[in-house]
C-alpha cells in the first residue's frame, strides 16, 4: 500500500465526508432552532437527488450550464417543499412531546419514500457529470477525479456560508437568539414562527443541494435516503446535535472513516457510521460539540 | 394523554364473559372459513399473521406504551427470532418445536446486547440508536451472504405434515393467549408497576430506590423475546425469512398498531394491528396497485392520528362520542 493511494483514499473520503456535511449541517440547525430532529431530512435529499435525475433529462446531458441550471432550481424547489411541511404539519407539534413529534418525521419518511417509490421505481439512476468535471485533475501526481475534488471544494463553501450568515448577518443573529432564547425573541417583537420556517427552509435547500452533487457521484436509488439519514444521525451524535461546526468534524470523520474501512473490510465498512455512533453516545451522549442538557 | 394512563391502575382488567366469548369466536373462526374453500384458506391465512403480528406489536408495546421509550428498531429481534427459525430448521434441520423455543431466547440475548447501551439513553438518543443498531443487524443479514442468503433470503423452511392452515392458526392462537396472560401477568406485577412508574417520572422512580437502568433493560429483553417469538411463527407462517423482517419500515407497524389501537391497554396494540392488516387485504382486494401505496396509506394514518388524535383512534372515537353527548 503506497503513500499515493493514502492519500487517494483520504481525498475521496474527506469529498464524501463533505457531501455529507452538507447535509447533515442542515439536520442539525434544523433541530437547533425547531427542536425537532426531522427523520425526513434524508427523504427530502432523496427526493433532490431524483428532482435533479428528472430535471437532467430535460437539459443537454453533460453540459455544464444544465449541472448550473441544476444546482440553482432544485435546492430552491425541496425548500419550498420545506415550506409546505413546515407550515402544514411541523408548526402544529412544536409544543407537543417528543414522541408526537418523532412520529410525525416517521410518518413523512414512510409517505415520501413511498411517493419517490411510485413516481421514479426501483431502478438505479444517475446524471451524467459536466464534461468539464468528468475527467481526473493532476493532484501531487495523483490523478483524481474531477468531481470528488469539485465536491471537496463545494463543503467549505458551504461550511463558510453558513458561518457568514449565522455569524455575520443580522438574520443569523435571529437564528442565534432563536436557538437559545426564543421566548424573549418573540417578546422583541420577532415573529419567531417565521424564524422556525425560514431556518427549515434552509435546512431543506441544503438536503437539495447534498441530492443534486450526489446524483452525479454515484448512482441513486431507493435506499440513499435512509443511509444517508442514519449516517447524519452519525454525524450529529458525533458533532452534538444543533452545531453546525460539530457537524463539520463529525461528516469528516464519518466519511474518511467509511473510506478506509473499505480497505481491510471492504463493504462491511458501511457498519462503520453504527459503530461510531454507539461509541459516542456511550461514551459522550451530547456528542463532542453539544452540552448535555436532557 | 399520561392521566389517562395513571387512573387505569389494573391494565388488561378482563371482563370474563366477555373475553371467553372472544377467544370462542377465535377458535371457531378458522373451522367456519374452511368451509369456504380457497377463499377461506386465504383468510385463515391472513388472521393467523393478524394473530402474530399482534402479538410483536404487544411486545413493543411493553417498551412503548408501558415503558414510555420510543424504540424505532424493534424489527431487530423480530428478524433474529424469524432467522433463527430459518436457519435451525433449514440448515440444522431441528424440529418446528425446538426452534419456536430458541426464536425467543436468541431475540432476548440480541436484546440484551442492544437494550445494554440503548437504555443508557433517554427520548430522541435513545430511539436513534435502537434504529442505528436495527439497521446495523439489517446490515449484517443483508451482507453475510453465505450464511444468511442476504438479499434473497432463506426460502423452503420445512412445514410438520400435522400442520395445516387451521392446526397452524390454532398453535399461534394458543401461543398468543399465553403470551398475553403473560404479558398481563408481568405489567400488573410489581416490575411492571415499578416501569410504569419510571415512564411518568424518572427522577422520582430514582428517589424511590428503582433501579431505573436495570428494569428498562430487564423490560427491553423481555419485550425483545416476545418480539422473537412472532418473528419465529410469521416465519414458519410464510416459509421464508427476508431481510425485510430486520427492516426499519419493520419497526413502523407495531408503533402504528399500538397507536391505532391505543397505547396504554395491553391488547389495544393487537387489536390496532389487526385492523391495520385488513386494511392491507382490503385494499390489496381493491386493486393491486394499491399496495405500492401500503406506506403512503400507513405514513397518512399516523399522520392523522399524530395530529388529531394523539391518544389513538380509540381516544377519538370517545371524543366524537363525548362530544356528541353533550
Amino acid at each position: 500500500m503506497t503513500k499515493e493511494y493514502l492519500l487517494f483514499m483520504l481525498i475521496n473520503g474527506l469529498s464524501e465526508g463533505m457531501l455529507l456535511f452538507i447535509i447533515a449541517s442542515g439536520l442539525s440547525l434544523v433541530f437547533g432552532v425547531l427542536r425537532v430532529i426531522n427523520f425526513a431530512h434524508g427523504s427530502l435529499y432523496m427526493i433532490g437527488a431524483f428532482v435533479a435525475y428528472s430535471l437532467s433529462t430535460l437539459l443537454t446531458t453533460g453540459s455544464l450550464m444544465s449541472f448550473l441550471v441544476l444546482l440553482l432550481v432544485v435546492p430552491p424547489v425541496i425548500a419550498v417543499l420545506g415550506f409546505f411541511l413546515e407550515v402544514t404539519l411541523f408548526r402544529r407539534v412544536y409544543r407537543e412531546e417528543h414522541l408526537l413529534q418523532l412520529l410525525l418525521t416517521y410518518a413523512l419518511v414512510l409517505i415520501l419514500d413511498d411517493v419517490v417509490r411510485v413516481i421514479w421505481g426501483g431502478d438505479p439512476r444517475n446524471v451524467a457529470r459536466p464534461e468539464l468535471l468528468a475527467g481526473s485533475v493532476d493532484i501531487l501526481g495523483l490523478a483524481l477525479p474531477t468531481y470528488n475534488v469539485f465536491i471537496l471544494g463545494v463543503g467549505p463553501v458551504v461550511a463558510i456560508g453558513l458561518w457568514l450568515l449565522l455569524y455575520r448577518t443580522r438574520s443569523g443573529n435571529i437564528i442565534r437568539a432563536a436557538v437559545s432564547y426564543p421566548d424573549t425573541l418573540g417578546a422583541l417583537g420577532v415573529n419567531v414562527s417565521w424564524v422556525m420556517t425560514a431556518t427549515f427552509m434552509l435546512g431543506c435547500w441544503l438536503a437539495g443541494l447534498g441530492g443534486v452533487l450526489v446524483a452525479s457521484l454515484a448512482s441513486i436509488d431507493l435506499g440513499i435516503g435512509m443511509q444517508k439519514i442514519i449516517e447524519c444521525f452519525a454525524v450529529v451524535v458525533i458533532g452534538g446535535l444543533g452545531s453546525v461546526g460539530g457537524a463539520l468534524l463529525g461528516s469528516l470523520i464519518i466519511g474518511t472513516g467509511i473510506t478506509f474501512f473499505q480497505l481491510p473490510f471492504g463493504r462491511w465498512a458501511l457498519i462503520f457510521p453504527y459503530l461510531m455512533m454507539a461509541v459516542v453516545l456511550i461514551v459522550r451522549p451530547w456528542g463532542l460539540f453539544g452540552r448535555p442538557e436532557r | 394523554m399520561d392521566s389517562q394512563a395513571v387512573n387505569q391502575s389494573q391494565s388488561g382488567n378482563l371482563n370474563r364473559p366477555g373475553t371467553v366469548a372472544i377467544v370462542v369466536a377465535l377458535v371457531l373462526l378458522p373451522f367456519i372459513l374452511s368451509q369456504f374453500g380457497r377463499t377461506g384458506e386465504f383468510w385463515i391465512w391472513v388472521t393467523t399473521e393478524m394473530i402474530i403480528t399482534g402479538l410483536f406489536a404487544m411486545s413493543l408495546n411493553l417498551i412503548l406504551g408501558f415503558g414510555g421509550m420510543v424504540s424505532f428498531g424493534h424489527a431487530a429481534f423480530f428478524g433474529v427470532g424469524a432467522y433463527t427459525v430459518a436457519l435451525l430448521m433449514k440448515k440444522a434441520g431441528v424440529p418446528l418445536f425446538l426452534a419456536l423455543l430458541a426464536a425467543p431466547v436468541a431475540a432476548a440475548i440480541a436484546a440484551a446486547i442492544i437494550g445494554w447501551f440503548c437504555v443508557r439513553l433517554i427520548g430522541l438518543y435513545f430511539a436513534i440508536l435502537t434504529l442505528a443498531f436495527s439497521q446495523l443487524l439489517y446490515m449484517i443479514v443483508f451482507q453475510w451472504y453465505t450464511f444468511t442468503g442476504g438479499d434473497d433470503g432463506i426460502h423452503g423452511i420445512p412445514r410438520p405434515e400435522f400442520l395445516g392452515p387451521t392446526s397452524y392458526y390454532l398453535l399461534c392462537l394458543a401461543i398468543f393467549l399465553v403470551c398475553f396472560m403473560l404479558m398481563r401477568m408481568i405489567v400488573n406485577s410489581s416490575f411492571g408497576l415499578s416501569i410504569r412508574t419510571i415512564r411518568e417520572n424518572m427522577e422520582r422512580a430514582k428517589f424511590i430506590g428503582i433501579n431505573v437502568r436495570r428494569y428498562q433493560w430487564i423490560n427491553f429483553i423481555i419485550a425483545g423475546a416476545f418480539a422473537g417469538l412472532a418473528g419465529g411463527l410469521l416465519c414458519e407462517l410464510n416459509r421464508f425469512a427476508q431481510t425485510e423482517f430486520l427492516h426499519w419500515s419493520k419497526s413502523a407497524e407495531p408503533i402504528l398498531g399500538s397507536l391505532v389501537g391505543g397505547m396504554y391497554s395491553l391488547a389495544g396494540p393487537a387489536v390496532g394491528s389487526a385492523v391495520l392488516i385488513f386494511m392491507k387485504i382490503i385494499l390489496q382486494q381493491l386493486h393491486r396497485s394499491m399496495v405500492e401505496m401500503w406506506a403512503i396509506v400507513l405514513g397518512s394514518i399516523l399522520l392523522v392520528v399524530v395530529l388529531f388524535a394523539p391518544g389513538g383512534l380509540a381516544s377519538l372515537y370517545q371524543k366524537l362520542f363525548r362530544k356528541s353527548d353533550s
